[in-house]
């Protein structure tokens, strides 16, 4: 029963009632309304809920409310003041701090809490301050940057400014604000979980104890006997199999006959809120026959190992665990490694890790009266979501719309549809009425499709001037227990390897197995991070043997804009050598590398990156990404894009570009996006294809509208249309320049012209890609590069690893919006050195993972986190808008073998396994110092 | 949602009330790993509210200890401390920094700011065992067959069905064992004081000595004699949130270079923090650069980690040499 609950919130009092067993996070979300207080790890262990109690941060998750009585909570609601956003607020916005947003409420509560105790802290204090609060997407470098602007003190009336644009552009290239970035500072950004409809029930998801079992039986009478159980789902009722590559599907929304992985989805329930789904879940009975299980991909390799799937999509009996197999060569591999002055070979392994986004995953559903789905999910990929509720609950498309509230990060984490989303509208359909389902956050780890474990064994060789000859590599891929993006993973694994370092001649073997443990998919960097921590640390080797500079060996082997890889895919550009340049000046490499004293080290890698693939993941002849806009009266114009915005800014990007074309300002420019009843088809995020895909069909639609705005001034002036300049906020005489129509007259003036305006844009994909099987995939419109440059320390006795700096170099392309641009190599840098020194998804013997909550699972906090500096390289693609490419994902592949290699010149030792564990580093520099004195 | 189970929630003024709220909604049947609480203690709660989420206790009562303002207090030859102070006030205040510095340095790691803010010292003493098959979700533990602390039979760390070893992994109680601190307790009987040294034993399921529903309410810290040196170093992988995979209290009276007392204590490898024997012969004169290397040997003998986390516990037992050696390096260095 609830009790009423005297609160202070905000410098109110409320009469709440609530559940003695309620904490305080859940009384401020559900109760109050205040949903600007995250749900992020359930437990205290990320700091999302973060609130002030007198004036003190604490953990509104777990904290009670009915402890709360006399207490005055502060929430992010409460920060700013009649006068607007706090300063702090204001800093986050001005200085790109906020991503996705999720974590920055808590952040901002934190930062508060620090600058009014200590106004001036210092470097630690602030690392220190900050340190209970995860964030995923930012590196906390923007952070930081913020809380110092906000400590020496900010005018919170001053409007955000843009920085000075590229030049010849009104708006591109200047640092700006991210288009949501203040709603996010003050809590109003709505995110799924913070949605609630009326009569909305609860639902929640039974799962596997066994890694491998059969399901006998399922008996649901006890639970759907339970009052306030409103429906319970079990697999047989949707039995349609579903993967995000149509021709692959394997998984079903709920397991039927058998499950695959501790944690696979059984059953699930509706509730009337959540404790009551909790009990109705312990009172299913399955009858589990357990099978032997195969938990590492070599044991379901061996002969006799037990089928995680009997039979493949069409319905013939599989003979194996085998996912995907690929081989191509290019050019002849073994003549070139027996021509090679000198070889390195040897055995890496790639360690799983997950992508671990601050917001769980979370799916809302409802049917209107007349059998209507609307879902709102926590997805990347809308489209791809609405195509598999569409078969897998057998109603038609244009019976479904798909809603992607503001996401709280996703990195590949939520690029294919997943259980919850299929339960929440079935159960919706069921018990007729709106039901939510939130994960866990052992449930995120149990949906995981991330990182891929990968072991390579490759082999490289080179002539003694350095010139790399030959590439072998052999890679064993473990999937886990469904097909995910598996075949394309099993590709990237190969194609994705050929720049932007050249080769010679190339082989490489890939082979993805099953095994019963959660799915793993594509996490920041698809399928190539892995080989590439291999190959770079190869080179690395090779370049030691040779006696070359590591980044000499690498300039000399750089690939050219407009050559093609020796798997065939055409590079229209490439920077290589200019990061290669930035980092090497910066670091201060020529002085240092290989000079500092032991126990201190420089380490260098590189990586090349597609910006979206060349063909969509179902094959058609339409636009891969789309964009509609309209201009109204008011002088603001609305674009509409299904594109997905996670938090990397691709909202932001449309506006920029919109902006860009027809001088409106980018505050008069709204943005709705994913959406698939309001906006046109865009794939997804994913494959960083957005700003290179998005970002042209916004340019065309915006090159449109300008000409129409260009027309209804010229003909208003009587001028032909060549006299009229676009300026930002106006339009004027080219020969007189004193003479200006503000956008918005050349709006009316347009639109008497032609009539309401409207206009559309779309990008289309090229044929591309190498002349073989396979040879499209990895093939895209264009590529980033990127070089690193990590400095670690190396603790002999204890091998423990620090990094001290890193020097980043992205090759982007333009640089659209700078600010966003640093934001996505800072996160990058950071997602990747955290698989590098810490993080692994480790399993049990028998499949049970080991530590499925974000205390065990270690990501870095702001403590740990080095300073990164970020270099800007803009080689103008020619296919690009304004010749931009990616920035998401290419900056995250060159940090692990850096490090390594870094490890490498500060103790001596290399090391071939992630994480790089002081156990590990001090058991190599021991078995080192053996072999030297062995040797003696 | 991690959601908790339903139970009411008490608040209690004073130390007395607390008792008596305790034992008049049930207490606890039972001890250790065999107990059912009907009503447990609430402070901070960032120890117990997670493990009442992870189902790991189900008591129908909360008593929250609403006990008046804690303070810390110079009682002359010692310092008393109310359970009740927050592990930031504990690191921030003067007294604790000016008399106590290790202990400063210890609650000032434990965890993050907001649970520094939310915890107590007293809970941060009486921290539950930590095990990596024990602190986890009811599903998880059901898919891993339980185990000994909690609902089963078989401990999953040392393969075997009769000892528990779940970690006591708090960062100050090696730095107050080592300080010699002393509790008080307040039962239904009255109130007695123990040695906190007498409040272990290691048995990962039943750790504390205390008798079910006795409350702590003050610690009492001696004040250190003169040319007290001391070191706390906590062995985590980040820099924050992290509890201790290892820790190192090293305290002790010096004159110049030569400790006329030492006290060694090890943290969060076992049940019961480890009180390192046999340093009295490096009393008393010079330590030299062979003595600390003997002592670090010494420590890294006695020093016995268990896998009751993820990671090596043969290189955390090779740190807890590293770190004393260090230790004592620094607090030997510290004459000059």
């Amino acid at each position: 029963m609830k009790t009423i609950l005297p609160l202070r919130v905000n410098g109110e009092t409320h009469e709440l009632a609530v559940h003695q067993h309620w904490s305080l996070l859940e009384a401020l979300r559900y109760e109050l309304g205040l949903t600007g207080s995250k749900q992020g790890c359930d437990k205290g262990d990320c700091g999302a809920c973060t609130v002030l109690r007198d004036g003190e941060p604490v953990l509104a998750c777990c904290t009670l409310a009915a402890t709360c009585e006399g207490s005055e909570i502060t929430t992010i609601e409460g920060v700013a003041d009649k006068d607007g956003p706090h300063p702090i607020q204001r800093a986050f916005d001005v200085c790109g701090a906020l991503q996705c947003g999720f974590c920055q409420p808590g952040m901002i509560l934190s930062a508060k809490a620090l600058l009014d105790r200590c106004p001036q802290p210092s470097d630690e204090q602030l690392r220190e301050a900050l340190g209970g609060n995860l964030c995923r997407c930012t590196g906390y470098t923007k952070i930081f940057e913020a809380v110092r602007l906000a400590a020496k003190g900010l005018d919170r009336q001053s409007p955000v400014r843009y920085g000075e644009p590229a030049e010849g552009f009104l708006v591109l290239g200047a640092r700006g604000r991210k288009a949501d970035s203040i709603q996010k500072a003050t809590g109003e950004a709505i995110y799924t979980d913070d949605i609630t409809l009326p009569r909305m029930a609860h639902g929640k998801i039974l799962r596997s104890p066994h890694a491998h079992a059969r399901i006998r039986a399922i008996r649901t009478e006890r639970a759907e006997a339970l009052p306030g159980v409103y429906a319970v789902l079990v697999g047989s009722e949707l039995p349609t199999p579903y993967c995000v590559i149509p021709w692959t599907p394997d998984e079903t929304a709920l397991a039927i006959d058998k499950v695959r992985y501790i944690g696979d989805a059984v059953a699930a329930v509706a509730a009337v809120d959540e404790d009551t789904a909790i009990k109705a879940l312990a009172l299913i009975e399955v009858d589990y026959e357990v099978l032997p299980a195969a938990v590492e991909p070599e044991d379901a390799l061996k002969d006799g190992a037990p089928l995680i799937h009997e039979t493949d999509w069409k319905g013939r009996p599989r003979q194996d665990n085998v996912c995907k197999e690929v081989a191509l060569d290019f050019g002849d591999v073994d003549a070139n490694l027996a021509a090679s002055a000198a070889v390195v070979s040897g055995e890496w392994f790639y360690e799983g890790s997950t992508h671990a986004p601050i917001e769980p995953h979370c799916a809302l559903a409802t049917f209107n009266p007349d059998g209507q789905l609307t879902l709102w999910s926590a997805t990347q990929v809308p489209h791809y979501l609405h195509r598999e509720l569409s078969r897998v609950l057998g109603l038609p498309t244009s019976k479904i719309r798909v809603i992607q509230p503001v996401l709280g990060g996703a990195f590949g984490g939520k690029s294919e549809p997943f259980d919850l989303e299929f339960c929440a509208a079935a159960l919706s359909r069921k018990a007729n009425r709106p039901v939510k389902i939130l994960y866990t956050r052992e449930e995120v780890f149990y949906s995981h499709r991330g990182r891929h474990p990968m072991l390579m064994k490759m082999t490289l060789g080179a002539d003694a001037d350095g010139a790399l000859k030959a590439v072998d590599s052999d890679v064993l891929i473990d999937g886990g227990a469904y097909h995910s993006f598996g075949m394309v993973t099993t590709y990237y694994a190969g194609q994705l390897l050929t720049g932007p370092v050249d080769m010679a001649s190339y082989r490489f073997k890939s082979k993805r197995v099953y095994t019963n443990k959660p799915c793993c998919g594509p996490k920041r960097g698809h399928g190539s991070v892995q080989p590439r921590f291999a190959f770079e640390c190869g080179l690395d080797e090779l370049a030691e043997k040779l006696k070359l500079d590591p980044i000499q060996i690498r300039r000399k082997n750089a690939l050219q804009s407009g050559q093609r890889t020796v798997n065939g895919q055409l590079v229209p550009s490439t920077g290589l050598n200019a990061c290669l340049d930035a980092v090497e000046r910066s670091s201060g490499w020529k002085e240092r590398h290989g000079k500092l004293p032991y126990g201190r080290g420089l380490g260098v890698a590189c990586s090349m990156y597609i910006s979206g693939t060349a063909y969509p993941i179902y094959p058609n002849e339409m636009p891969q990404s789309a964009v509609q806009v309209k201009a109204d009266r008011s002088g603001r114009l609305t674009v509409f894009c299904g594109a997905s915005d996670i938090g990397q800014g691709s909202d932001g990007m449309l506006a920029y570009i919109l902006a860009e074309e027809t001088g409106i300002l980018p505050d008069d420019i709204v943005v709705v996006s994913s959406d698939t009843d309001l906006t046109p088809v865009d794939l997804g995020a994913y494959s960083s294809r957005v700003t290179f895909m998005c970002g042209t069909a916004a340019q065309e639609a915006g090159r449109k509208l300008r000409q129409k705005l260009i027309g209804g001034v010229a003909g208003a002036w009587k001028l032909p249309e060549e006299r009229v300049g676009v300026a930002l906020g106006f339009l004027y005489d080219k020969d007189e320049p004193g003479r200006q129509i503000s956008s918005k007259d050349a709006i009316w003036l347009a639109e008497a012209a032609y009539g309401p305006l409207g206009e559309v844009g779309a990008y289309r994909t090229r044929k591309l890609g190498g002349d073989y099987r396979g040879g499209s995939i990895g093939a895209s419109p264009a590529y980033s590069t990127t070089a690193h440059v990590a400095e670690v320390s190396v603790d002999p006795e204890t091998g423990q690893v620090t990094v001290e700096k890193v020097w980043a170099a992205h090759d982007c392309g333009r640089a659209l919006n700078p600010q966003l641009v640093e934001g996505q190599i800072e996160g990058s840098v950071y997602m990747g050195l955290a698989e590098a020194i810490m993080e692994a998804h480790t399993f049990r013997e028998g499949g049970l993972h080991l530590g499925p909550n974000l205390l065990d699972y270690r990501i870095p906090t702001s403590v740990e986190t080095p300073d990164i500096l970020t270099h800007i390289i803009e080689t103008i693609d020619p296919g690009g808008p304004y010749g931009a490419k990616e920035a998401g994902e290419g900056p995250l592949h060159p940090i692990i073998p850096a490090i390594a290699n870094a490890i490498f010149d500060a103790v001596g030792v290399r090391l071939r396994r992630i994480p790089f564990t002081p156990a590990r580093v001090l058991a190599a520099i021991g078995q080192a110092e053996a072999a030297r004195l062995a040797s003696k | 949602m991690l959601r908790m189970p339903e139970f009411q929630v008490h608040r209690a003024r004073s130390a007395q009330e607390a008792v008596e709220l305790w034992h008049g909604h049930g207490g606890a049947e039972g001890r250790g790993k065999d107990a059912v609480w009907s009503a447990m203690y609430l402070a901070g709660g960032t120890d117990l509210l997670p493990n009442i989420k992870h189902r790991l206790f189900t008591p129908k009562h909360l008593i929250s200890l609403a006990l008046p303002r804690p303070e810390i207090v110079d009682e002359g030859d010692s310092l008393r401390i109310d359970a009740g102070v927050k592990l930031q006030t504990l690191a921030d205040h003067p007294l604790i920094q000016a008399v106590l510095p290790p202990l400063a340095v210890a609650a000032g790691k434990v965890a993050g700011p907001q649970i520094r803010h939310m915890g107590t010292i007293g809970g941060n003493v009486l921290l539950d065992t930590r095990c990596l098959f024990y602190n986890q979700t009811e599903s998880w533990r059901q898919a891993l067959g339980y185990c000994l602390k909690k609902e089963g039979t078989w401990c999953h760390v040392v393969g075997g069905p009769k000892t528990c070893v779940a970690a006591q992994s708090s960062d100050c109680v090696p730095v107050l064992l080592a300080l010699d601190a002393r509790l008080r307790l307040v039962g239904l009987g009255g109130e007695r004081e123990v040695s906190l040294r007498e409040l272990y034993r290691y048995n990962g399921f039943d750790h504390l000595t205390l008798t079910p529903g006795e409350l702590l309410t003050e610690l009492r810290v001696p004040k250190p004699a003169a040319g007290f040196r001391g070191h706390y170093h906590k062995l985590r992988t980040r820099g924050s949130i992290d509890f201790p995979e290892l820790s190192v209290a090293v305290t002790g009276a010096w004159e110049g270079d030569a400790p006329q007392a030492l006290e060694i204590v090890i943290g969060a490898i076992n049940p019961q923090p480890k009180p390192v024997r046999g340093l009295d012969e490096w009393l008393g004169r010079p330590l030299t650069d062979e003595g600390i290397d003997a002592i670090a040997a010494l420590v890294h003998k006695q020093t016995r980690p268990q896998g009751s986390i993820i990671g090596d516990p043969d290189w955390r037992r090779a740190m807890a040499g590293v770190f004393t050696r260090r230790a004592l390096q620094e607090l030997r260095a510290a004459s000059a």
